[in-house]
């Protein structure tokens, strides 16, 4: 068995002769060695007619286990097409921009940077004098004291949440705001945004 | 079963040779057998403030750098025979010991000793990467005031990035009535911002000073609130479940008690 890559996506391929459990296996093998190998949500094509259709679902019930979604193309088909021809049962977000995010799960103290082109979620704390630097968003479980620049590429739309927000700084994209100089810990948890060219603080529910 | 415990601050003046002083009086106190180094190359206090400064042979250096065995370098306190105290060079400065002459020093009291408390300088340059480097545990001492929170907040970085997890806060030279009145920090708000397990409050005392300049360290003093704060930090640091002091009122007949000198 080989698993090729193809303008559309990873396909499988597989020896005319070899039977069904042996393929299996293989995969099996294959998804647990090289964990990194497939990413979640990779989309693995087969073409048509090799595999029955239980056999066919065995398979994709494998995959899913790791993320990994498996179809069959149709011939002379495009992914998308055949895609939409299968009506699977996961529907795949198929856009672009899938961000990644980097997940801290502690108190980020003074001195210390945290800079990630994604997302940053942090479980803790960012104390003052620490910087969080996030292409996309800033998701704060704790109390925000530090330096928090959301969208830090230029992306408008990101936004920034804490429990207690109330850094020295708040920057969005090109924005900049300053926390005005007596801070008063806040009781619910807010988020800042670019509202009409400004960053605004909204209180939210979580 | 021997513990290494580092005691540092980032910022000056805040009590960690102080802190240490009591601390190691207060072990030896309980029949412990405690060695304190001082790793303050160049700025040495602790052994003025264990009154010890005129005993003093050979120090830190000297063992480090293979002149004498450390047992040779260690000074007996005159009143609490198991307590040690290893100087440092006054001559010398930070750059003459390294962490690795210092994790084998520390290696080799372990067989002898049960507690050794190494005293940090203030900073977080070679000297604290040194006396950082043996131990197995750290205490933070801070003071409620915003700039030594601030450095206590960077210190706890630097060793959790040292790998030292296990860290405790003791917070010195509290003034309750300052505190009462919101014109100092509360221990809330250290603990909010610090996160780490606060294992002393120790108030401001003027009797912390007439004792340092005795060279006779406040811990043994009874009568003294910041002595029975470091008497419960010795307590927890043994395993013991001693809850936080109350900072007593201080009414008018106390007051007048204080002036009539009782």
């Amino acid at each position: 068995m080989k698993i090729k890559g193809s303008r559309s996506g990873l396909q499988l391929v597989f020896d005319d002769t070899a039977d069904f459990p042996a393929i299996e296996q293989e995969i099996k093998e294959k998804l647990e060695s090289g964990s990194n190998f497939f990413c979640r949500g990779t989309i693995i094509q087969t073409l048509p007619g090799r595999l029955q259709q239980t056999e066919k679902e065995t398979l994709a019930k494998l995959f899913r286990q790791y993320g990994v979604i498996l179809h069959t193309t149709i011939e002379g088909k495009s992914l998308e097409e055949s895609v939409a021809a299968e009506k699977p049962e996961i529907q795949v977000p198929m856009q672009p921009t899938v961000q990644e995010m980097t997940v801290v799960d502690r108190t980020v103290r003074g001195g210390q940077e945290i800079t990630s082109k994604g997302s940053v979620l942090i479980c803790g704390n960012v104390n003052p004098g620490a910087q969080i630097i996030a292409g996309g968003s800033i998701d704060i479980r704790g109390t925000c004291r530090g330096i928090v620049h959301a969208g830090a590429y230029g992306d408008t739309k990101a936004f920034i949440i804490a429990d207690h927000l109330m850094p020295m700084q708040i920057r969005i994209a090109g924005l900049i705001a300053r926390s005005p100089d007596n801070v008063e810990k806040s009781s619910r948890a807010e988020k800042a945004f670019i509202k009409s060219g400004q960053i605004v603080i909204e209180p939210i529910e979580r | 079963m021997s513990e290494v415990i580092v005691i540092t601050s980032g910022k000056g003046g805040v009590g960690k040779t102080t802190t240490t002083a009591n601390l190691g009086v207060g072990l030896a106190m309980r029949g412990k057998k405690v060695v304190l180094i001082d790793t303050d190359t160049g700025l040495r206090n602790l052994d003025l403030l264990l009154g010890l400064e005129n005993r003093i042979m050979y120090d830190l250096i000297d063992v480090t750098e293979g002149r004498v065995l450390y047992k040779k370098a260690l000074v007996r306190h005159k009143k609490y025979e198991s307590l040690f105290l290893l100087p440092t060079s006054q001559v010398r400065d930070k750059m003459a010991v390294n962490p690795e002459q210092l994790v084998k020093l520390c290696e080799e009291m372990r067989e002898e000793y049960d507690y050794i408390l190494i005293d940090c300088p203030a900073g977080i340059e070679q000297g604290f990467k040194t006396a950082i480097a043996g131990a197995d545990c750290a205490i933070v001492v801070t003071m409620p005031e915003i700039s030594a929170v601030r450095d206590a907040d960077k210190i706890i970085g630097e060793l959790g990035r040292a790998e030292k997890e296990n860290i405790k806060l003791v917070v010195n030279r509290i003034r309750p009535q300052m505190v009462k009145k919101g014109d100092m920090l509360d221990m809330d708000d250290i603990n909010d911002i610090l996160s780490i397990k606060c294992i002393g409050q120790v108030p401001d005392d003027e009797m912390v000073v007439t004792s340092t300049n005795r060279g006779e360290p406040v811990v043994s003093n009874e009568g003294s609130q910041a002595g029975q704060a470091y008497r419960n930090i010795v307590g927890r640091i043994c395993g013991e479940d001693i809850p936080f002091m109350e900072f007593p009122e201080e009414g008018f007949f106390t007051k007048l008690k204080r002036v009539f000198g009782h």
